[in-house]
């Protein structure tokens, strides 16, 4: 059942063996690798998964096993281990759950590495010793800071690749050297910001340009720290050259948020709001997941143990590390069900909008990998897409 | 007096109200944020220097013209003030009319600001609708003479059925009514509060599905706890038949009569197993522990996860 639900993930688990730079070399990466693998990730360890933030699939399906049993008549299990295709109690179980999932084989793949070489018409991404060449068909397109012909693109250029869903090596998109930073102002001088981004991340420095501050400042109109910030740019060894403002964000300081809308009655099963993506740290890139700005305060986030849980804009419903969630694409009609891999503490700050297609609903409802993003459709310059998130799928 | 001369004299306090709670909203939007350049709404269309003295003059001109709405309708300053005063208003809500139908089609992210933190939603037709409204409204007071109270009983029962009436269609075209009503009877729902764990374990510790099972526990401490929704699971290291095994409890977040369930699994394989027939019943049940933040994972998981990398295991895809 596991491996149907997750439709991303098998999409990702056949990439070509020996990739460099894919999700597939190296199948522990991934949250939820192919159906099969999920189950024989079994063991969890609550801990780990409170103090870093992320964890393993293996919290995931371990958790989603025992949720099974403890909801499902015990003889039944027992006496039909292979059959669990049938009704499924818990709540928001999606195990059970495979109508309406997208072609996994039509969604696109993602792999990244550095640039070896480019021309107009292959790319050679390696890591390592390992090299893999993708054909590019005559209307890929490139982004370094700004929209490019593939071949413009530099040898060690970093690049994360959109592969075409129609060709297996045939690269569409390629995103060059791109970071984003979304955090809390601590300092300013100059043009220089230093950004925090959570007790368990580094601080980050985004240098801004001239040319583009006006045009940040449209987004985010208060520069000053104690204002969130929320940037898309080119990675230049530490610090980010910012470029874009990832959403448009109202001018409030973090520490006064304005209240969050409430919620009566019974929490709708579909929440529509904006996803992001944000740059791994230290999670294996291609992972497919999605960081949850509703985590349970007792159990969740190393933010939370470190800062002390601070009430964000968004009210969701709580959920854990390893719960999954079928997150849409409003604006391409992309869906995907994935597994609530960390917490956002970051995101769950913002009441932002995602502009996009149309005017999303107020606040964030996933942070997303970018291989998750761009799996579902999303253009990582653009910074969000319009989501609506359905708990258990 | 004529019905002309009535829906004129409504107008005035009716508008007053809606200024003064513009003003005040925003003002303590401003004080909230510690800033008047966080107020949003039609100030985003301006360039970032003029907004904060944007916002303030705003804030400052709603709350003149409703004092001044008041002063003026009792006679005081004369007619000219009355009339200058009332022209003011209609052009400020004509202005505010116009901006509001920039910003929708310019900023279609940024809520009107008509009443600070009430008004987030974003522009709708109903905003504009209502900012024409009250333009029209403030139209019809120019020229009206001092406010009267109605010499007869009839005339206070015709004020107050104009001034219901136009209330009423306010209320339908202010996006901020809903809100507010929400706010008023809200009751949070289990999905969206915070429970603590130990009040969980209180819960579980006192359920009779704890009674009978607590028996095969090998452990205080739960060896994972998280929570879905309106529930919490708990996961405690177990023996049973000299197997190694995990009772799993879910407990419904509610203080009275909670719902639990509880299964039996093998610890291994993550399979469920078969109750045993009336041994687990413990005499005396164990104590529940909450588990340290950084609990080290059991013996048994990290065995489970050496065979997990070994492909030893069965697949939850069987399951």
């Amino acid at each position: 059942m596991g491996g149907a639900g997750f439709a991303c993930c098998s999409r990702c688990a056949n990439l070509p063996p020996g990739s460099p730079n894919s999700a597939a070399s190296d199948p522990a990466d991934f949250m939820f690798p192919a159906g099969p693998a999920v189950g024989a990730m079994a063991g969890f360890a609550a801990g780990p998964a409170a103090a870093t933030g992320f964890t393993t699939g293996a919290t995931a399906a371990r958790r989603r096993l025992l949720k099974a049993a403890v909801f499902r008549p015990q003889a039944e299990l027992v006496h039909s281990e292979r059959h669990a295709d049938g009704d499924d109690p818990a709540p928001g179980d999606a195990g059970s759950q495979t109508a309406g999932f997208a072609d996994v084989r039509q969604l696109p793949r993602t792999v990244w590495g550095t640039i070896r070489d480019i021309s107009p018409h292959v790319l050679e991404l390696g890591e390592g010793d390992r090299v893999q060449r993708f054909a590019l068909p005559p209307d890929a397109v490139a982004w370094c800071g700004t929209q490019l012909e593939p071949a413009s693109l530099l040898q060690g250029d970093q690049a994360i690749v959109r592969l075409s869903p129609s060709g297996r090596n045939v690269a569409d998109r390629i995103w060059a050297n791109i970071g984003r930073v979304t955090g809390i102002i601590s300092e300013r001088s100059g043009n220089q910001l230093l950004v925090d981004e959570g007790a368990t991340r580094k601080t980050q420095v985004i240098a801004l340009q001239p040319r583009s501050l006006g045009r940040i400042q449209v987004r985010f109109p208060t520069l000053e720290p104690g204002y969130l910030v929320d940037i898309i740019g080119i990675r230049k060894r530490d610090e980010l050259i910012g470029m874009i403002p990832a959403t448009s964000q109202p001018a409030y300081p973090a520490q006064r948020l304005p209240a969050p809308p409430l919620v009566s009655g019974r929490v709708p099963d579909s929440i529509a709001g904006s996803a992001t993506w944000h740059e791994p740290r230290d999670e294996p890139p291609g992972i497919l997941g999605v960081f949850y700005p509703a985590l349970d305060p007792e159990t969740a986030c190393a933010e939370d143990l470190a800062g002390g849980v601070r009430q964000g804009y968004s009210r969701m419903p709580y959920l854990a590390i390893g719960s999954v969630l079928r997150i849409t694409n409003d604006c391409t009609g992309s869906s995907c069900l994935m597994p609530v891999t960390g917490c956002a503490p970051i995101g769950r700050l913002f009441n932002d909008r995602c502009v996009t297609c149309g005017t999303s609903p107020r606040g964030r409802v996933a942070d997303l990998t970018p291989a998750s993003f761009i799996a579902l459709g999303g253009e990582l310059e653009r910074g969000c897409f319009n989501a609506t998130i359905t708990i258990g799928g | 007096m004529t019905v002309p001369q009535a829906i004129g004299e409504v107008q005035i306090p009716l508008l007053a109200v809606m200024l003064l709670a513009g003003c005040v909203t925003k003002t303590l939007q401003m004080v909230r944020a510690g800033s008047a350049a966080d107020a949003v709404g039609p100030t985003a269309l301006f360039p970032i220097y003029l907004r904060r003295p944007l916002a303030i003059v705003l804030c400052l001109a709603e709350g003149g013209l409703g004092i001044g709405l008041v002063v003026t309708a009792t006679g005081f300053g004369g007619r000219v003030a009355a009339n200058g005063i009332r022209f003011g208003s209609c052009l400020l809500f004509f202005v505010a009319t116009s901006a509001l139908i920039e910003l929708r089609q310019s900023r279609p992210d940024v809520g009107c600001g008509c009443f600070g933190d009430f008004s987030t939603a974003p522009v709708s037709g109903r905003t504009i609708a209502r900012s024409a409204l009250l333009t029209a409204a403030a139209l019809a007071t120019i020229g009206a003479g001092p406010v009267t109270a109605p010499r007869t009983t009839a005339g206070w029962f015709g004020l107050a059925a104009i001034l219901s009436a136009e209330v009423l269609l306010i209320g339908v075209l202010s996006p901020e009514v809903g809100e507010g009503l929400v706010r008023l009877g809200y009751s949070e729902p289990c999905e969206l509060r915070n429970v603590p764990a130990a009040r969980t374990l209180a819960v579980l510790r006192r359920s009779k599905y704890w009674r009978r099972h607590a028996g095969l526990i090998t452990s205080d401490a739960p060896a994972d706890v998280w929570r879905e929704l309106c529930w919490r699971y708990l996961v405690y290291p177990a023996r049973y038949e000299d197997r190694q095994a995990d009772l799993v409890f879910a407990v419904f977040l509610q203080r009275r009569r909670p719902a639990v369930h509880v299964a039996l699994v093998d610890s291994s394989t993550g399979m469920p197993l078969e109750w045993p027939a009336g041994k687990e019943r413990s005499r005396r049940p164990r104590r529940a522990v909450l588990p340290g933040p950084r609990r080290e994972l059991a013996p048994a998981f990290t065995q489970v996860q050496a065979q997990s990398a070994a492909g030893d295991l069965p697949l939850s895809s069987d399951l």
